[in-house]
């Protein structure tokens, strides 16, 4: 991988050989809690990346290295070969901060016109309001919106020209489900664009939805990147639920093949007869289903269902919790 | 970069209170100390209390309308974290500076031309039409000076610090600069201070003109270094900014 950093402006096809975002060995410490740790990271053009973990896990912390906000105690954080403030600079970054406040006593198409103006390479004022779809409080005052209108607001800011990468801290926060389904329809269509975008979430719908790439994050360190699907598949994939009428010998259920997990019940619908509901969480439910039926066992109401994002999620966070604390750890 | 500017003007003017304030303070507060003085020149000059008053009050409201305001509405911005926002745009240090500056001009002109007014109507002050016109530009133009030290204080204190230091430059620049009373009525080591500070040669500017010459260069020199040295702080601060503001 070179790292030479190109000062001229990088064109698309630069840009296809260069990552769009670089950590190396990055961390951040504030006093004695380390919210960045040996993070290494590369995002690529014209992915949408979910930045995904629970609160304190080093979300907000890793957006602001990545924007030039904060600037880490070791390590190197570079966009598009240069440095974040660079990047910005140069109208290659639009980003939407959670924490992003809006400037007061002006009105909507105001603001918006501003950033529109400082971008070097500013969209039409109309198609910026249509996008965010907040044509109809052009002419609102800033201090007298609702926190949903305020987020596409600033929406509508991050997306004032056109970036290259479009960086979101919890963009949705705030929005009612229809408003969410709007500004995602935006957001996809900026990545069709071929622009690269990164969001951090706590919505575990929305990163397995949106994303091609999803990025766990935990205590500061990346526990998990690949597709929605392959971080399923690390946690166990699927999950096979029946009942059964018969004795349960529950050695002769552990036996089943690619197996993660067990769970015997009573059954909730027809208690004290006897039938027992079964939870399995396997690997490879095809192998395990096949199996079970060669065990001469009769299972009523066989149901196989993936594994929601959600569970995976808590699976592997609580996997990390669970072993030894290393160094690091303990310092903390 | 011209719609910020644009736009924090628009701010200031739509900011009603606070320019009422700021308008109508200066003027009342030179009926207050030059209103009941007579026409003798003051011990040590060749001004009277109303001319020298005249002067030294439109550069007071001037300082009032650009160095309060502009630091505590900064700091206030920094806090909810527009200038977080505004930092992830391509806006230059000296941009963000240049906008703030602007704004604070806007309401610093009708406090300075309304003490004039006010001194004129009321006091019977008589100048050269160039005198007139030499002041209010002067008193103008040096305002910049302060509205920069402004922007630089809102960028380095936070939250409740930002009032008590502001308060501090204001008043202590104020006294110090002979602005509240002329400096020859002041003990010998605070002429000495008072020389090198940007509120004496900002209000000399005037009193120079007053006295029916052209300001010093000396003075002039000395604005254009605090100048300098405010506004080179201030988008420095800008761009430095990484702590959570």
């Amino acid at each position: 991988m070179t790292t030479t950093a190109t000062t001229e402006a990088t064109t698309a096809q630069e840009a296809g050989r260069a990552p769009v975002v670089s950590f190396r060995q990055v961390n951040k410490s504030y006093g004695a809690v380390r919210a960045v740790a040996d993070l290494n990271l590369e995002l690529h053009p014209g992915e949408t990346v979910a930045l995904l973990g629970p609160n304190g896990a080093g979300k907000s912390s890793t957006l602001d290295l990545l924007l030039g906000l904060r600037k880490a105690d070791s390590g190197t954080v570079t966009l598009f070969g240069t440095t974040p403030q660079r990047a910005i600079e140069q109208g290659k970054v639009g980003a939407m901060l959670q924490s992003g406040g809006l400037m007061e006593g002006v009105k909507v198409k105001e603001l918006v016109e501003l950033a529109r103006d400082l971008h070097p390479r500013g969209y039409p004022l109309d198609q910026i309001l249509a996008t965010a779809g907040i044509t109809d409080i052009a002419d609102r005052m800033v201090d007298k919106l609702s926190g949903g209108q305020e987020q596409r607001v600033r929406f509508a800011l991050a997306t004032a020209g056109a970036n290259d990468l479009i960086v979101l801290d919890e963009p949705t926060t705030g929005m009612d489900v229809s408003a969410r389904q709007t500004f995602w329809g935006a957001m996809r269509r900026q990545a069709q664009q071929g622009r690269t975008v990164l969001f951090a979430t706590h919505y575990l719908e929305e990163a397995d939805e949106i994303a091609d790439r999803v990025i766990v994050l935990h205590r500061g360190r990346v526990l998990a990147d690949g597709t929605s699907a392959e971080i399923k598949s690390r946690a166990g994939a699927r999950r096979i639920t029946f009942d059964l009428d018969e004795p349960v010998d529950r050695d002769a259920l552990h036996g089943l093949p690619f197996l993660t997990s067990l769970a015997v019940s009573d059954s909730g619908s027809a208690a004290g007869s006897g039938r027992r509901t079964v939870r399995i969480q396997s690997q490879d439910a095809d192998a395990t289903v096949h199996a079970l039926y060669g065990l001469g066992l009769y299972p009523h109401h066989l149901e196989v269902a993936g594994l929601g994002l959600e569970q995976a999620f808590l699976a592997i966070t609580t996997a990390s919790d669970a072993t030894p604390a290393t160094d690091e750890e303990t310092a903390r | 970069m011209t719609t910020l500017i644009k736009l924090e003007i628009i701010r200031a003017l739509r900011n009603k209170k606070f320019m009422f304030f700021s308008v109508i303070y200066p003027p009342l507060l030179y009926l207050i100390i030059a209103g009941g003085a007579d026409s003798k020149p003051i011990p040590g000059m060749k001004l009277d209390m109303g001319l020298y008053y005249m002067v030294s009050m439109a550069a007071f409201g001037a300082m009032t309308a650009v160095l309060l305001g502009n630091s505590e509405r900064i700091a206030k911005e920094r806090e909810k974290g527009w200038v977080r926002q505004l930092r992830l745009t391509a806006l230059p240090g000296r941009g963000y500076v240049a906008a703030k500056m602007a704004a604070a001009a806007t309401v610093s002109l009708p406090s300075i031309l309304l003490v004039m007014i006010v001194a004129a109507a009321v006091k019977g002050v008589r100048l050269d039409a160039w005198q007139w016109i030499a002041i209010a530009a002067g008193t103008w133009l040096g305002s910049f000076v302060f509205a920069a030290l402004g922007v630089a204080i809102g960028y380095m204190a936070t939250g409740d610090a930002v009032r008590p230091i502001a308060m501090l430059c204001y008043f202590g620049l104020a006294f110090l600069g002979g602005l509240w009373m002329p400096l020859t009525l002041l003990p010998q080591w605070v002429q000495n201070i008072a020389e090198w500070l940007p509120t004496h040669a900002y209000a000399a500017l005037g009193t120079a003109v007053e006295a029916g010459g052209a300001p010093h260069m000396k003075d002039i020199a000395i604005l254009a270094g605090y100048l300098l040295v405010f506004a080179g702080g201030a988008a420095w601060l800008y761009r430095k900014d990484t702590r959570k503001a």
